[in-house]
């Protein structure tokens, strides 16, 4: 099968749906002439022409709230904030908007838009170009949030993004833009809300998500040879989570180490452990949850404090380690 | 010049030692040669000597750690001196023994009954929770306090181990843990062996030492105490059994039929015991301070042996329950006693006793009262037996001799015969049980 | 131009409706059976019927937190409308939304909001797709003076001439942001300046209180977006009688104030073109008017007859399957 990259893969799901559905359109600032922020949509305004790429000024809360009112009205917009830091503007449109008119007007009407935003940091565009806040829209009743990791997955799971009847907070990281899988050329759906076993393992489970799925894989392929063989889970669906298979995997292991790169206070570790804690696992857990994440700081630009501000290879490494040999 | 203690070679093929018991802690003083420590090895429980007179410190092994030989796990210093520096924080030595009998009475507000039951009983009152009024300790809270640490709450597990302890049945105040600050992981409840520390009674090889630790130590603690200060008489009686076996036969054949379990001779003793003691109150009492205590509840205590020693679990309410129930009672009891794994209400609150060496072929024998009960009953081997019968004629009938021993101070010789008399009709006519 | 007789009953009427669900509103609310609370459009009907004649029953609107008014100009049914504001389960938005965000969907009305200046960012969306679905159908998007200062405004008023959506955005500016007077900061006129400066060339203001005038005004600007000819922005400067809400004292204005406007009563006004017309006679406008409140009185009726959603469906209806 070829290969092609995350940014391409998600080139591709949204060219062959806007092919498949003439509801489909992209809005954002500078995705047309210049390809968008990130390239990715590069030559989409040539295939589709100005009345499917909308370019805007720079209108964050205005180009998402045209998104919601274009699905209100049966369209399937794709807007696109271009770093997830500027979603602060649009959060307006997205929250109180987007994730309440259906429930607001009793089942009415249903806002059937995707919202796709490059988030993380190790690019040194440092504080307001590097955050990760998918905590936040997890936390809002009516948005879905996805979050892949791999350019299979995130080809899937954006067309099923597109399709699906809800408003999805689509979140991709920058460093995943460059990095390549097979990918089948043909349109494929991966269904919400279905985690993906990334590697099966019996000492200890990882929960990671984004680029963390990368760096825990490189740490399991570490910690094998001292016989610490790691199962990592990547949920890819953060709302609706995949719990089912979250609880089989922590009672198959006991141990359980989540990883994400936002901030731990008030991030999604926090969430996972509850549901965990919650749940039939919770008999099988033979030590505490732990949770790696973001330092309690903004991303700094110095190369190496960007570095020290979020996990990092070793540092799961070190984690896992001490974890599998029950010292925590 | 400190003198360095280290865990001792003492088999060709061992590597490694196990500490049991530490007998002198530190600060003490000890003498070349004395016994300070009681260690394990694969096979058997070695006492280790001083190496030298002076004051034991810096112990750096507790109770079931596992070092291997040539570990440096104590010193002997002269007066004054100080730790080498080598020596690691030394961790103090958890009481290995059962626990202290109370240090200071006055300072635990307890009932009078309480304190003496727990000065019997060897139990200390300040470690005792009180459910009395003005958080007094009461006589039910000595008594609560012999459960094992499990129920009590104080053991710190993982939820994994404690799932394997449920579903292995293991007690998991006796687990030792591997984990951070002692924490139970699931595999300390797997590897988990009963009795590890303990010398089983038939891999005693001769020429051993056997640590007085545990269970055989509490048993003669209490065997001590009992015998030292209760007055025992002893009354002995011999019966025809002929109506009994026939009595269980039947219960047997009725129990086969409705495919309930089998009515054993513990049972109906437990039965026949419990129905005549209802006639005889002052043999189901407890003397406490100056006070004769006639308990309400006739629990009936079934002494079982046990690889590592006796263990009496109790039937509660014996007189109250039907004999199929009794049966299935006991024989839980039984089964559950042998496979250690009993719990603290099983053994409780007992008011009799019954011990049956019969089945060993023992003749007669006289039992030790289990305090603070007021008698024990010992059941002797059924033999056939050459009898003279009533108008002289000569039989072979199946002859029991049962003994009971009572607490004098308690139990005059009329009561006892008066009681023993009872038995022996009822043992003859089982009908009159529920006469 | 005249209007006829059969439209003026029926604007007359709605008109009616309106100050009457109102009226009963208020009755309700300090009676204790709507709960929450309510923002009154008493003295703005002439805005909210004018503009919304003006459309087919295929075009859309999108509304505010005082848009009562706004749902039965478009057509609502009254009972189903009462019974969202009493919570009730056969409400329009099942008891879920009530006074502040009520919509009727099906009826081309996509909704009032809590937010202000929440609508607009949408109005442009729900523009983009009428457009390209291509079917001449338009929008009237409704706020107020309040939101016309708001980022929201502003950043829609660019997206909407950029994409040259066919929506007429329509102010309804009526002197107070709450408590804030419009008067500090700007006029009708000016608003409806903005429109023409982001290069709506068909804005203008009116005397929000004549409904001929607002008619007239919205009626171009619809034919304009129909035609392809892009957004326009029309200001209608009117008064709200009652406070901002149930909890407003009044402290911002004076009585003198209101009892001016109150003069200005766009019903009244109405009334008298209608007889100098020839169009209606008291004793028919009269009638209307009994018809109007008649129609309130079955709707309270209605609603107060109607049940209570159930607790165990709470979770229903966040997402669309």
């Amino acid at each position: 099968m070829r290969e092609i990259t995350y940014l391409e893969a998600v080139r591709e799901a949204m060219t062959q749906e806007m092919e498949r559905d003439s509801r489909v359109f992209l809005i954002g600032e500078d995705i047309g002439v210049y390809g968008g922020a990130f390239q990715v949509s590069y030559g989409m305004l040539e295939k589709f022409g100005h009345e499917r790429i909308l370019d805007t000024p720079i209108t964050e809360l205005g180009l998402t709230g045209a998104a919601v009112g274009a699905a209100l009205i049966g369209m399937r917009p794709i807007a696109e904030i271009m770093f997830m830091d500027f979603t602060t503007l649009a959060s307006e449109q997205l929250v109180n908007q987007a994730a309440k008119l259906r429930f607001m007007f009793g089942g009415q009407s249903s806002v059937p838009m995707v919202l796709r935003t490059p988030a993380g940091s190790g690019t040194g565009a440092a504080e307001h170009h590097s955050q990760s806040f998918e905590n936040w829209f997890v936390h809002v009743p009516g948005l879905k949030v996805v979050m892949p990791t791999t350019p299979y997955d995130v080809k899937g799971l954006l067309i099923s993004s597109i399709r699906d009847n809800n408003p999805v907070v689509f979140i991709e990281h920058k460093l995943l833009y460059k990095t390549k899988g097979e990918v089948p050329e043909e349109m494929y759906e991966i269904p919400l809300g279905k985690a993906d076993i990334k590697r099966e393992g019996k000492d200890l489970t990882i929960i990671a998500t984004g680029i963390m799925v990368q760096k825990s894989l490189a740490a399991a392929e570490k910690l094998i040879k001292e016989g610490i063989d790691i199962e990592v889970l990547d949920p890819r669906t953060l709302r609706p989570l995949d719990t089912e298979s979250i609880v089989k995997s922590v009672k198959k292991t006991g141990k359980v180490l989540i990883v994400h790169e936002a901030v731990k206070t008030g991030g999604f570790g926090g969430e996972l452990a509850g549901v965990i804690a919650e749940s039939e696992a919770f008999g099988y857990l033979d030590a505490p949850i732990l949770r790696l994440a973001g330092r309690e700081v903004p991303i700094p630009y110095n190369r190496d404090l960007e570095k020290a501000a979020v996990p990092q290879v070793e540092d799961i490494v070190q984690k896992a380690r001490e974890l599998a040999n029950l010292k925590v | 010049m400190a003198i360095e203690m280290i865990m001792p070679k003492v088999d060709m093929d061992q590597e490694t030692g196990t500490v049991v018991e530490w007998l002198k802690t530190n600060g003490q003083q000890v003498t070349e040669g004395e016994t300070i420590l009681v260690m394990e090895t694969d096979k058997i429980a070695i006492d280790v000597e001083a190496p030298g007179t002076g004051i034991l410190n810096g112990i750096s092994a507790n109770q079931g750690d596992v070092l291997p030989i040539g570990t440096v796990i104590a010193y002997i210093l002269e007066e004054g001196e100080e730790l080498p520096a080598a020596a690691a924080a030394p961790p103090a030595p958890e009481p290995t023994t059962a626990p202290e009998p109370i240090a200071a009475d006055e300072e635990v507000s307890a009932t009078p009954v309480a304190k003496k039951m727990a000065k019997t009983l060897g139990v200390d009152l300040s470690r005792v929770t009180p459910t009395g009024k003005g958080g007094k300790v009461t006589k039910n809270d000595v008594q609560s306090s012999l459960a094992p640490a499990a129920l009590s709450g104080e053991v710190v597990a993982t939820p994994a181990a404690r799932r394997t302890a449920r579903l292995k049945g293991v007690d998991l105040s006796r687990v030792r843990g591997s984990g951070p600050k002692g924490r139970i992981q699931a595999s300390d409840v797997e590897n988990f062996q009963p009795g590890a520390g303990m010398v089983a009674a038939s891999h005693i090889q001769s020429g051993g030492t056997i640590p007085l630790i545990g269970m055989r130590r509490t048993i003669a603690e209490r065997l001590t105490a009992s015998y030292q200060s209760i007055p025992h008489i002893q009354f002995t009686a011999r019966v025809d059994m002929k109506n009994f076996i026939n009595a269980r036969n039947d219960y047997n054949e009725l129990a086969i039929e409705r495919g309930d379990e089998k009515v054993s001779v513990t049972a109906m003793l437990v039965k026949l015991v419990s129905m005549v003691i209802a006639d005889h109150p002052m043999i189901n009492s407890s003397l406490v301070e100056n006070s004769i205590i006639l308990h309400e509840d006739i629990n009936i205590g079934v002494a079982v042996a046990i690889e590592k020693g006796l263990i009496v679990p109790v039937v509660k309410n014996a007189n109250q329950k039907g004999i199929s129930k009794i049966a299935v009672e006991t024989n839980d009891l039984v089964k559950r006693a042998r496979e250690e794994t009993l719990v603290g209400p099983d053994v409780r609150g007992g008011t009799f006793t019954i011990t049956n060496l019969g089945p060993f072929g023992v003749e007669q024998f006289n039992a030790i009262i289990n305090p603070p009960e007021a008698g024990i009953l010992a059941i002797g081997a059924t033999t056939n037996e050459v009898v003279a019968l009533e108008d002289g004629a000569i039989a072979v009938r199946p002859i029991m001799r049962f003994t009971l021993s009572a607490d004098h101070r308690i139990v005059d010789g009329a009561v006892a015969a008066r009681f023993i008399a009872d038995l022996k009709t009822t043992f003859e006519n089982p009908i009159l049980m529920n006469y | 131009m005249k209007l006829s007789k059969e439209n003026a009953e029926h604007y007359m009427l709605q008109m009616y409706q309106v100050r009457a669900f109102e009226e009963q509103a208020e009755k309700s609310y300090m009676a204790g059976k709507i709960h929450g609370t309510m923002h009154l459009s008493i003295g703005q009907e002439a805005s909210a019927i004018g503009s919304i004649s003006t459309l087919e029953p295929t075009d859309f609107i999108i509304g505010h937190h005082r848009g009562h008014g706004l749902c039965i100009a478009k057509g609502a049914d009254l009972n189903l409308m009462m019974a969202e504001f009493y919570g009730k389960e056969n409400g329009y938005c099942r008891g879920r939304g009530g006074s502040m965000h009520i919509a009727d969907v099906a009826g081309g009305n996509l909704g009032a909001n809590g937010v202000v200046g929440g609508g607009i960012p949408m109005a442009v969306g729900i523009g983009i797709g009428l457009k390209m679905k291509a079917e001449n159908q338009v929008l009237l998007a409704f706020f107020g003076d309040g939101a016309a200062s708001t980022g929201a405004f502003h950043e829609s008023m660019i997206l909407a001439v950029l994409f040259q959506v066919p929506v007429v955005f329509i102010c309804e500016n009526n002197q107070y942001a709450m408590s804030f007077s419009a008067n500090d900061w700007t006029t009708s006129k000016k608003i409806a300046a903005h429109g023409e400066i982001y290069g709506m060339a068909g804005s203008c203001s009116t005397d929000g209180n004549d409904l001929l005038e607002v008619k007239n005004a919205v009626k171009k600007a619809v034919d304009l977006a129909r035609s392809g000819g892009g957004p326009s922005l029309i200001v209608n400067d009117t008064y709200r009688w009652r406070g901002h809400s149930k909890s407003d004292r009044n402290r911002y204005r004076t009585a003198e104030e209101i009892e001016e406007w109150k003069k200005k009563d766009p019903i009244l006004k109405f009334r008298a073109y209608c007889n100098k017309e020839k169009l209606l006679t008291e004793k028919e406008a009269d009638q209307i008017k009994e018809q109007g409140y008649a129609d309130i009185e079955a709707a309270r009726v209605f609603a107060e007859a109607s049940p209570d959603p159930k607790v165990e469906t709470l979770e229903e209806g966040v997402y669309a399957p």
